[in-house]
């Protein structure tokens, strides 16, 4: 006898259970046979699964481009959580939230004067209730997360959160603790150079009244000491980095526009393959400039190759300069694998659709979305195969 | 500066008029309430209550600007001291602050109905008919 099941999103997303078990959930259905008048119960297990992501990066948390690239891949738009404080950094979509760790400082801005130490400093932040609520997360709990109000300063009334398919925690530690780290499914790591640091926050803050380029440049070297202890070291751990960095095509180019961003890809991660161009394991350097790919000066060049990355076997691949047009991204993408597409042209698609965003003319935009793809392709992965071990146990 | 008392919540979403005669609006309301219930935490954690600083006029926009004559001013004996530091990553936190507060404005243009419908699309002032 067949058993159509009907749920709504929301009902995956719940937090009530049936069973003392918190990995899965239990649906009772009643069906009446017209025949008789007995009842039968069938009795479907929906298991609720949560992958974490971490993605480490220098600032602008929340409400990052490649956070709304990331969660455009998995479908749906992000948006902060509904009713709830406006100040809150949590991005919350169908299937993905997105936690800002500086909801976990253990100091406020007052405190951090106080004590004399930066946002970046391990004492400025609670490891402690971090791992605990990532944990609680992923083990299908809801959590009361803190908030911390970037304009007050202060630390907020917390705001329930639920678990979601697809967890991502972003800001300045999210592979700094041990215990958190073991958490974490796959790991990214946004290493921008000092020069194009310098040259967006140029572009961000020359805006505001007050701020020159002294005062911008005192500002990044102010937190380089801490950042350089605290947040660099964790690149080590990642299993992507996505590295920006000048152009080389443009001899002693000091404006930052245009962008050499390179794709650093651990091997041997379990549901991970790194994406090649061409040949896998080859070493290619490819001018795609011609017939089928319109470029101004200065061009686009990219580059793969095998690599080693803090003792650990790497495949890297680079893009250098940026795209004309868009429509034309195509022709790249039809000589990239490994890309985790559910359809030809999925990453063109996705890049046209946001067009719009900063980045999507350069090696940025490509390659936070190549890693979107990826998860997506991790998350679906990881679900089969605990699917697979489920039934496996039953026998 | 005025200090209001620990505890007492004040929710503002005012136009300001700065000194360039541009009104200017505040991100969101500001909740200055710095006590919540600590029953519902997962951990006990100690929390020093202090004097909040009233709502500033002029929005962020006069914060990044006092915070950066302030890390001057702090960083002009010791430019490596902690306090320097400190004052220097505060310049940093609200400018980013700020240029999220100014994307969001650009994003929502500005306009209270469609921030209003954002969140609240069932209702009557929200429908649209396509016929």
């Amino acid at each position: 006898m067949a058993v159509s099941t009907i749920y709504s999103t929301q009902a995956l997303n719940s937090t009530h259970f049936l069973t003392s078990s918190s990995s899965s959930k239990q649906v009772f259905l009643y069906r009446r046979q017209p025949q008789t008048n007995r009842r039968f119960n069938t009795l479907i297990t929906c298991a609720q699964e949560t992958i974490v992501i971490g993605l480490a990066a220098d600032s602008g948390c929340g409400k990052s481009t490649f956070m709304r690239r990331l969660t455009s891949v998995f479908g749906g738009a992000a948006k902060p959580p509904k009713g709830g404080n406006p100040d809150s950094n949590t991005l919350i979509s169908d299937t993905t939230t997105v936690i800002c760790l500086d909801d976990y400082h253990s100091l406020d801005r007052y405190g951090r004067k106080e004590q004399k130490v930066t946002a970046l400093d391990p004492r400025a932040n609670d490891f402690d209730l971090m791992y605990e609520q990532v944990k609680a997360l992923k083990n299908g709990i809801a959590v009361e997360k803190p908030i911390y109000n970037h304009v007050t300063g202060l630390l907020d009334p917390p705001e329930l959160i639920q678990p979601p398919k697809i967890l991502v925690i972003e800001g300045l530690h999210p592979m700094f603790d041990e215990r958190v780290r073991d958490l974490l499914d796959f790991s990214i790591y946004l290493d921008i150079s000092n020069e194009v640091k310098f040259a967006w926050k140029i572009q961000r803050d020359m805006a505001e009244r007050g701020h020159s380029l002294e005062s911008i440049k005192a500002s990044i070297e102010a937190r380089k000491p801490d950042f350089d202890a605290f947040i660099d070291p964790q690149k080590q751990y990642a299993d992507a980095v996505i590295e920006v960095l000048p152009t080389t095509l443009i001899p002693d180019d000091n404006e930052g526009k245009v962008l050499r961003v390179r794709l650093i890809m651990k091997e041997g991660v379990k549901y991970f393959s790194p994406v090649y161009l061409f040949d896998e394991g080859s070493t290619i350097s490819w001018i795609p400039c011609g017939r089928k790919l319109t470029c101004s000066y200065p061009g686009i060049k990219f580059n793969y190759e095998p690599d080693s990355y803090f003792d650990h076997e790497v495949s890297v691949l680079e893009m250098d300069g940026q795209f004309d047009r868009l429509d034309e991204l195509i022709y790249v993408e039809s000589h990239l694998s490994n890309l985790s597409t559910k359809f030809y042209g999925e990453v063109t698609q996705q890049m046209l659709k946001h067009a719009d965003f900063p980045g999507s003319n350069n090696g940025t935009g490509l390659f936070q979305t190549i890693v979107g793809l990826k998860i997506r392709d991790l998350y679906e992965q990881l679900i089969a195969n605990k699917a697979t071990a489920r039934a496996e146990a039953k026998a | 500066m005025a200090t209001i008392a620990t505890g007492l919540n004040i929710a503002t979403q005012r136009v300001f008029v700065t000194s360039e005669n541009r009104p200017v609006c505040l991100a969101g309301p500001v909740h200055l309430n710095n006590s919540w219930n600590l029953g519902s935490r997962t951990t006990n954690r100690m929390m020093k209550l202090q004097p909040i600083k009233a709502a500033p006029e002029g929005g962020i926009s006069d914060v990044v600007e006092k915070s950066i004559k302030e890390a001057q001013e702090t960083c002009a004996g010791d430019p490596v001291s902690g306090e320097c530091v400190a004052a220097w990553d505060e310049v940093e936190e609200l400018s980013a602050a700020a240029s999220h507060a100014r994307d969001k404005k650009k994003a929502d243009g500005s306009d209270p109905l469609e921030e209003y419908c954002k969140d609240n699309p069932e209702t009557n002032e929200c429908r649209t008919y396509d016929n």
